[in-house]
């Protein structure tokens, strides 16, 4: 743990829908370092995904990366881009946002790379899984052989027309084929050669996520963005991806972003924490900080909701109240889990800026990291109006969730589907 | 049946969007020119001889030619001029082309009109049935669909014609006979086997839609439930299946409703459809004289574009909303 | 194997099919008016010479006794001589049949080759004006009855741009099409064939250039409505896969964005636009019927309409019969053909 791999300050992600301004991500902070796994939890619509397609530059109209930075180390990248874009460059460090898409693009896969939720749907359904993650491969092949800003026009339109005659011009070659093998042998796909043939409907989930994993490490990145990468397997599977994706990290030595709303997952895999509520990072520490010794109510009740083993004859205790609606719109200045927060205090009507709680590694977004709770200053019940303040039994409206803007085409938050 | 969703759907469709408005303008626009031809026509459409005094037909504002006449022994270039009189100017036999193309309207209309609702009859009862029940009636139903479709829909109709004849059915004008408009023709020739006929290729189509929506409704808990309290099957049908399958067969029908205008159109064009006042039958006619006399051909094609666009931004409309995702959209011309 | 076995099932299916046509066709026949005798015979024949021919065709035996007689012959292969012209039905179908199929071929290459492009820009960039016309102009182009666009055509390039057409030698009520054909015989003056043969065997590109200018407008005329039709199917198709999960993750692996919107999402859009395009071949091919009238092309369409006309019964079952073997070899090609292109699904 020592040097930061990615500092991101400031990230807005917002989606410019029919029914309003949704604002996915807003003001997040947070840093990666070199070899770690930093996990992102959070509930269903608080974000996450956005902020994962915003790193991987994958958000699409109507959305928008309106401020802030996403800072990337890379010595090589900073000198590349030096002369053109000089102001995004701070020492090794560059600002993605401030590069051109071209460059950004240049990265998908090399440095950054990928793996969904949901392994069935994110296959191409009619290309073998070999050929589909020979692609990858190709990608870093001739991304290690071409300069880097004249990257992704090499393969031109004139090209894939003169390919569906000539061999020789297709985009995926022989060698990459092979490799893609290898990475199928590598994550433990038995039969790589006979499997790579073979399309995605053939496979189960457990070995499609497999192969999505393969796939993902084809550009060797320094960056793995795992988004709920257990969600959709069954729990015996769930074990078996994760002991994968661990041993894959301690071998080649990649920084894993992880990106759950299960806790159990956090607590297996990663180094650091950061916890999403509405669009914000409402608390981020080390694992330790987080589970042991947090100070947002929200990182309390997530805690609180989860089933444990160790506690039998504990009744699980969902945090009461729904997701607040991200559309901008109904969005009050104010702390935005104040409405669904037992410590709620007039002081929560402004909105909390992120504070050190105890430490510099350990930062929450939470008037309590400065003062304790103090009843005489708690807000009265009802304050938010009737039907507000939740009733356990309410049916749950998924406000939060609906990000997905309609029409097809358009970008939807995947994978917060539980 | 209609729920508020797709009422909310429906709503929300039309105000975003530019097309959907269009085209019930539109609709509306050839609805009342077809219902009100009588009062909206400036002559009896069926009238013939109004011609200049040259004996050429009266030409629209912007198509005047000269023509040559001889006239007391002597030749000499005569300019043929548009008159107000004739909007649209007249056409070979010098009949009203602005009456006939109000008078095409109603054929038009009433031949898909009757056609869809014809079509529905048949197919809908019968995919419903074929649906629900599955076994030997779907089998059959699935396989006389194969064969149907074998059939291109306008060749299949000009068979079909060969057999019934091309009777057209006097139809009394109500709005004349009430009269408030003189000296318009008392009844207008509907080409009723025509209706038949258009209706035998198309309902094919429905019966498929209404099969596959009978045959995943049948598997709903709330038609298992139905069964299980004993209620008969024919209630099911009409108080479950029927309505819950309403959905992609409107859209259906609309798309279905503008193919049947052009079906009537290619057949009234061939000669097939034994009425002359037809948008169709009017470009027959104004084929002959494309070079000379342009307009007689334009401008009944134009109605039956803007027909056809009228039905099929409002099938948009509908499928946007409803998105029952279905296929059908076989065209005969 | 098993996509022999798929094919094997498929024709079986497929003579099914054409034995419901015959059916249908027989039915057609068996309950239309008039007597088969006299129109075969024509106005004047005497009442005598009517019996005989109803003795001689079997046309007093019992119904199923005819049905049986008209398959079995049509198993033979012998489709009957048409009563006006007593040519065999075979022949007259057969010498049509190239004139039609280089139109529906025509149409559907230029269809092709404009309706994917349009509908591909329309798809990537929409809500811009190019979206917005490739919108208008497939709203026209499925809204416009084919023979009226074909007069519209000959109108607007022949009359008023003084575009050379050689359908307009004629005046008044010359039919469209004329010094084309030659009107006796009906027989075209050039086919792709000899205009092809007389590029290779004479090196000679004039036979070439005449059918091109001879097939251009009516390709147009049946083409649009196809042009329209696959061009929002395109479009829509598009704008459904981009919205699908798997084409975010293929960006994720940094693949160039023209593989990404090709080799993936357009491949994937026009898999199920190939079994639309099977199904409506019905359509093409009774959009091919109008537009041969309207140019006067010596194809199959035209004939059915001659034969229509004079109720020549044994014709016009010979020509819908072969459409609709045209029509159900087509679909066994393209399901053929989606079984291979998508591994989906299955040909068990």
């Amino acid at each position: 743990m020592s040097e930061d791999l990615l500092r991101i300050t400031g990230l807005s992600t917002r989606f410019f829908t029919d029914e309003g301004q949704v604002n996915a991500v807003s003001d997040l902070d947070a840093t990666v370092e070199r070899g770690e796994v930093f996990g992102i939890v959070g509930e269903s619509g608080s974000g996450k995904s956005v902020t994962a397609l915003s790193i991987m530059d994958l958000v699409e109209s109507p959305g928008e990366i309106t401020a802030g930075s996403i800072e990337y180390r890379n010595a090589d990248l900073a000198a590349d881009v030096r002369e053109d874009h000089p102001e995004a460059v701070d020492g090794e460090f560059v600002d993605l946002l401030g590069v051109t898409s071209s460059v950004r693009r240049s990265l998908r896969g090399t440095a950054f790379s990928m793996i969904f939720q949901d392994p069935e749907s994110s296959f191409n359904p009619t290309l073998t899984i070999g050929e589909q993650i020979a692609e990858a491969v190709e990608v870093q092949r001739r991304a290690s052989a071409t300069p880097r800003l004249s990257r992704g026009v090499e393969y031109s339109f004139a090209s894939l027309m003169a390919s569906t005659v000539l061999g020789s011009k297709k985009f995926v070659t022989a060698e990459s084929r092979e490799r893609a093998i290898e990475l199928l042998e590598l994550v433990g796909i038995p039969d790589p050669v006979k499997r790579a043939e073979e399309y995605p409907h053939e496979y189960s989930g457990g070995m499609l996520q497999r192969a999505m994993i393969a796939q993902a490490l084809a550009g060797e990145p320094d960056v793995l963005v795992a988004d709920e990468p257990t969600t959709a397997l069954d729990v015996t599977i769930q074990a078996q991806i994760l002991d994968l994706l661990a041993d894959l990290q301690e071998e080649t030595g990649m920084t894993i972003l992880l990106i759950t709303h299960n806790l159990g997952v956090i607590a297996r895999m990663c180094d650091r924490v950061g916890v999403m509520y509405a669009g914000e990072i409402v608390e981020r520490g080390t694992l330790a900080d987080v589970f042991d010794d947090h100070v947002h109510p929200y990182t309390e009740g997530l805690l609180g909701s989860v089933p444990d083993l160790e506690r039998v004859g504990d009744r699980l205790r969902p945090i009461p109240g729904n997701v607040p609606s991200l559309l901008d719109d109904e969005m009050d200045d104010r702390c935005y889990f104040a409405d669904r927060c037992p410590k709620a205090m007039d002081a929560c009507l402004d909105h909390p800026p992120s504070y050190d709680a105890r430490g510099e590694e350990h930062a929450a977004r939470c008037v309590l990291a400065e003062m304790d709770y103090d009843e005489s200053r708690a807000l009265p019940e009802g304050y938010f109006g009737e039907g507000e303040r939740p009733a356990a039994d309410r049916e749950a409206e998924p406000h939060g969730a609906e990000i997905e803007p309609d029409g097809a085409g358009g970008t939807r938050e995947r994978g917060e589907n539980e | 049946m209609i729920s508020d969703r797709v009422k909310r759907n429906l709503t929300r469709t039309f105000r975003e969007s530019m097309l959907p408005k269009l085209g019930l303008v539109l609709l509306v626009v050839i609805v009342v020119m077809a219902m009100f031809a009588p009062i909206l026509a400036t002559h009896d459409p069926t009238r013939t001889g109004y011609f200049h005094e040259e004996g050429g037909p009266y030409p629209p504002p912007g198509f005047e030619y000269t023509t040559t006449v001889a006239s007391d022994g002597e030749i000499g270039d005569v300019e043929v001029t548009s008159t107000s009189e004739h909007l649209l100017g007249t056409n070979t036999v010098g009949q009203d082309v602005y009456s006939r193309f109000l008078y095409g309207a109603r054929v038009s209309l009433l031949v898909s009109l009757f056609g869809v609702s014809l079509a529905l009859l048949m197919g809908v009862p019968f995919g419903l049935v074929a649906g629900y029940y599955g076994g030997r009636i779907d089998d059959g139903l699935m396989r006389l669909a194969d064969v149907m479709l074998a059939f291109p829909a306008l060749v299949l109709a000009l068979a079909l014609i060969g057999v019934f004849g091309s009777q057209p059915i006097q139809v009394p004008d109500p709005i004349v006979l009430a009269g408030v408009a003189d000296g318009m023709p008392e009844s207008i020739p509907i080409p009723g086997s025509v209706t038949v006929v258009v209706a035998l290729v198309t309902w094919v189509w429905f019966a498929r839609v209404a099969r596959g929506e009978a045959l995943s409704i049948r598997n709903e808990e709330y038609v298992k439930a139905a069964k299980s309290f004993g209620t008969a099957d024919w209630r099911i049908l009409l108080k479950h299946v029927l309505p819950n399958s309403l959905t992609p067969i409107i859209v259906l029908a609309t798309i279905q409703m503008a193919i049947i205008i052009l079906i009537e159109a290619s057949l009234a064009y061939l000669g097939f459809t034994g009425t002359t006042l037809s948008w169709g039958y009017e470009i027959e006619t104004g084929q002959d004289v494309l070079r000379t006399r342009p307009w007689v051909a334009m401008v009944p094609g134009i109605g039956i574009v803007l027909a056809v666009i009228s039905v099929n931004l409002l099938g948009d409309w509908f499928r946007d909303a409803l998105d029952p995702n279905i296929e059908g959209s076989e065209r005969g011309a | 194997m098993s996509m022999l076995k798929f094919l094997l099932r498929r024709t079986l299916q497929g003579v099914f099919v054409i034995w419901g046509v015959v059916t249908v066709l027989f039915g057609l026949r068996a309950v239309s008016p008039g007597d088969p005798a006299s129109l075969m015979l024509g106005q004047g024949a005497t009442q005598e010479l009517v019996e005989r021919v109803r003795e001689v065709e079997g046309l007093n035996e019992p119904i199923y006794v005819q049905y049986a007689d008209y398959l079995g012959s049509l198993v033979r292969g012998d489709l009957g001589y048409s009563w006006r012209s007593e040519r065999e039905v075979e022949m007259m179908v057969l010498e049509r049949v190239p004139a039609t199929i280089e139109l529906a071929v025509a149409a559907t290459v230029i269809a092709l080759l404009i309706a994917v492009p349009l509908g591909v820009v329309s798809a990537t960039r929409r809500g811009t004006a190019s979206d917005y016309g490739a919108t208008l102009f497939s709203l026209l182009g499925i809204s416009t009855p084919n023979f009226w666009l074909g007069l519209m055509l000959i109108l607007v390039l022949g009359v008023w741009y003084g575009i050379p057409y050689p359908s307009l030698s004629g005046s008044g009520s010359v039919p469209i099409g004329v010094g084309f054909v030659d009107l006796p015989t009906g027989r075209r003056a050039v086919g792709f064939g000899e205009a092809l043969m007389a590029i290779v065997q004479e090196g000679s590109f004039g036979e070439m250039g005449l059918w091109l200018k001879h097939i251009t407008l009516p390709a147009i005329t049946l083409g649009t409505y196809f042009t329209a039709l696959i061009t929002r199917l395109t479009r829509s198709g598009m704008i459904d896969e981009f919205g699908k999960p798997y084409v975010t993750a293929t960006q994720s692996k940094g693949l160039p964005g023209v593989l990404v919107r090709y080799k993936h999402v357009l491949r994937n859009t026009m898999i199920p636009i190939i079994t639309v395009l099977g199904l409506q071949m019905g359509t093409l091919m009774g959009g091919a019927v109008i537009t041969e009238t309207v140019f006067n092309w010596p194809g199959l369409g035209l004939r059915l309409i001659d034969a229509l006309g004079v109720r020549d019964w044994p014709l016009m079952q010979g020509i819908i019969l072969f459409i609709a073997i045209m029509f159900v070899t087509i679909n066994i090609v393209v399901d053929a053909l989606y079984t291979y292109l998508d591994p989906q699904v299955s040909v068990e």
